[in-house]
């Protein structure tokens, strides 16, 4: 319990941290923070509107201090401004609705690439050196060496475009309303095969590859021959004895992971043009809407925090000595 | 470091990676000689698939794609070897100053290093460089430098921990050596191999990390680099109008580079590592590609 309570601790500081560097980036660039911060082609901003986004984003008179504090609490409640792009909707409500596709798209592939990789990599080091092995070795280099934004153009090329398989674009058919209909699942299904496969494809390997060579570090340990000496099947000592302490670390790698997995995602939804936070994003660069820019840090940020904790949790579950001290 | 140039010459994983790396850096250099084109410049009629002029094909407004791949195959290796120097060199001081000094200095680089890891990078990196405008190849380098040593640390931090409980290092401090000479000359050089993952594993993110921040618009329209190249060819939507040859070109030159840098990677992995090397796998890997089957 004091384990997680410390972590939560830490977290918040890690969020304080990234709201920090939201505050002074601005006012550290050359030239006027409201003018760079306000000021797009497109959209007129009335005076209130302008004030209430200045005070929002703490520009008000008045020493440093009071402007972090100022900002800070804006953040805290929950107001994280307005999009200059989408005016008047709010900065929170522009990337809320995107962080559904992106959490259920990256959380899918996450749970797909994880296992199976898992899985590839007991085996692999159970049968070091065989053909499956080398195949899962030199797959999992290739797969996690070549760039997100390659693998999804290359899947998108292939799939999309030269064989006409699946869709190229959106996350359901255009024509069909949002509901819970079997027509619309099906279609939200369908468009998102190519990213999941690319997502998938990026992933895999390295989980792979952890398991892989946590698993050889451990196959020479004593209790693996113990196990065998008491003359145990084959899989029982590579699930119960070696897997089972192997998995631990790759547990650890997984909260790392997710940081790529998140860039991932950005990338993979701006080739697809999938309706999640990569996509907005991509359109608040373009049109350099810095609220959108700066919310999604600390939405990312908040996203990566959750899952750092559900990891840390599953490491109490998964290791006995956590649960005592 | 002697036994890990040996191994690295015996290794095939290590002998490829070398071969390709080698290769698109001889290119790089050679670019003037290999082609006549301009790379910036428009030299033909927009969106030609490839010929004998122009093998690549041309872009949507009529560069050479070949010129375009060599000059900026420059580019990917300047700031993938640039920053990755840079991560290297900052994640390897703080790391071993955090796991020799211990104590306070170690909470405090500890606490900043875990701080990093769980601030999502590239989103982080999106924030700095859409302030800062077009950013150049540069200002990427040392922004990606900058954000990125933290999984360096924390790693050269836990191997610091073992190696100086070693005896070399206790006689050392016996000796009086100044600190500063004990983690230089005594436990750096054991860090070695460490540090060489760390170095390739940060070219390989920086080359991948600033393709994908130019390719989300944030890269500087002048750069000739593959980032750019899948940028401008995404705009043109090349796919859709059946310009392959535009946007796959700076694909399969990003993922040639990741591979190659990626084997050399795990080959040192491998030989700082002795239970992972599989000299039967080995043998039987370098069949499979002399049979074609490989893929390579």
């Amino acid at each position: 319990m004091a384990f997680l309570l410390r972590r939560l601790g830490f977290y918040l500081a890690a969020f304080i941290a990234a709201a920090t560097i939201n505050f002074f980036l601005p006012r550290l660039m050359p030239g006027d923070p409201i003018q760079i911060m306000f000021s797009s082609t497109g959209t007129e901003l009335s005076a209130e509107n302008l004030a209430s986004l200045k005070l929002t984003f703490g520009f008000v008179d008045g020493p440093l201090w009071q402007q972090y504090l100022t900002y800070l609490k804006s953040i805290f409640t929950g107001d994280l401004g307005r999009s200059i792009k989408y005016f008047p909707l709010p900065v929170t409500e522009v990337l809320g609705h995107a962080l559904i596709w992106t959490v259920a798209l990256m959380g899918t592939a996450t749970l797909i690439s994880f296992t199976l990789g898992t899985f590839l990599g007991i085996l692999a080091a159970w049968r070091r050196g065989s053909v499956f092995d080398v195949v899962v070795s030199v797959g999992a280099i290739f797969a996690t060496s070549v760039p997100a934004v390659v693998t999804s153009l290359i899947v998108l090329f292939f799939f999309g475009f030269t064989l006409n398989w699946f869709p190229t674009g959106y996350s359901a058919d255009p024509a069909l309303d949002p509901a819970f209909s079997l027509t619309y699942i099906l279609s939200v299904l369908y468009h998102g095969i190519l990213p999941m496969l690319t997502l998938c494809t990026v992933l895999t390997g390295g989980f792979a590859v952890t398991m892989r060579n946590n698993m050889i570090n451990l196959l020479g340990e004593d209790y693996i021959v113990m196990g065998r000496a008491k003359g145990l099947s084959d899989s029982r000592v590579m699930i119960w004895y070696a897997a089972r302490n192997a998995l631990l670390p790759t547990v650890s790698s997984l909260a790392i992971a997710i940081g790529t997995v998140l860039g991932g995602s950005l990338v993979t939804e701006v080739v697809f043009n999938y309706p999640g936070l990569g996509n907005i994003l991509y359109q608040a660069i373009l049109a350099r809407d810095y609220p959108v820019i700066q919310g999604q840090l600390l939405i990312m940020t908040i996203a990566m925090l959750v899952a750092n904790f559900i990891v840390d949790i599953s490491y109490v579950l998964l290791d006995p000595r956590l649960r005592r001290t | 470091m002697q036994p890990l140039i040996a191994g690295l010459v015996r290794n095939r994983k290590a002998l490829v990676g070398m071969i390709i790396l080698l290769i698109i850096v001889l290119i790089a250099l050679a670019a003037p000689l290999l082609t006549e084109y301009n790379p910036a410049a428009r030299v033909g009629r927009p969106h030609q698939p490839p010929s004998a002029e122009h093998w690549l094909g041309t872009t949507r407004i009529g560069q050479d794609v070949f010129a375009r791949l060599i000059y900026g195959a420059r580019t990917s290796l300047a700031v993938g070897f640039g920053a990755g120097l840079l991560i290297t060199v900052l994640g390897t001081a703080l790391g071993i100053i955090a796991g020799y000094r211990g104590g306070k200095t170690d909470e405090v680089i500890s606490f900043f290093t875990n701080m990093v890891l769980v601030v999502p990078n590239l989103p982080l990196l999106l924030v700095l460089a859409s302030f800062i405008g077009q950013a150049s190849p540069l200002v990427i380098a040392i922004i990606l430098g900058c954000t990125s040593w933290a999984w360096g640390a924390r790693v050269t931090r836990a191997e610091t921990l073992s190696v100086k409980q070693k005896d070399f290092v206790k006689s050392a401090e016996m000796m009086g050596e100044p600190r500063w000479r004990i983690m230089t000359f005594e436990i750096f050089p054991n860090l070695i191999s460490i540090v060489g993952i760390n170095f390739i594993g940060s070219v390989i993110f920086a080359i991948i990390t600033e393709a994908t921040l130019e390719f989300l618009g944030l890269g500087d329209p002048k750069t000739v680099s593959w980032g750019m190249m899948l940028y401008n060819a995404q705009k043109a939507s090349a796919l859709s109008v059946g310009a392959w040859w535009d946007i796959l070109t700076p694909c399969f030159a990003l993922a040639l580079l990741g591979i190659g840098l990626s084997l050399l990677n795990f080959a040192v992995d491998e030989i700082a590592n002795p239970r992972l090397r599989t000299g039967n796998s080995m043998s039987r890997w370098s069949a499979l590609i002399r049979s074609g089957e490989g893929r390579l």
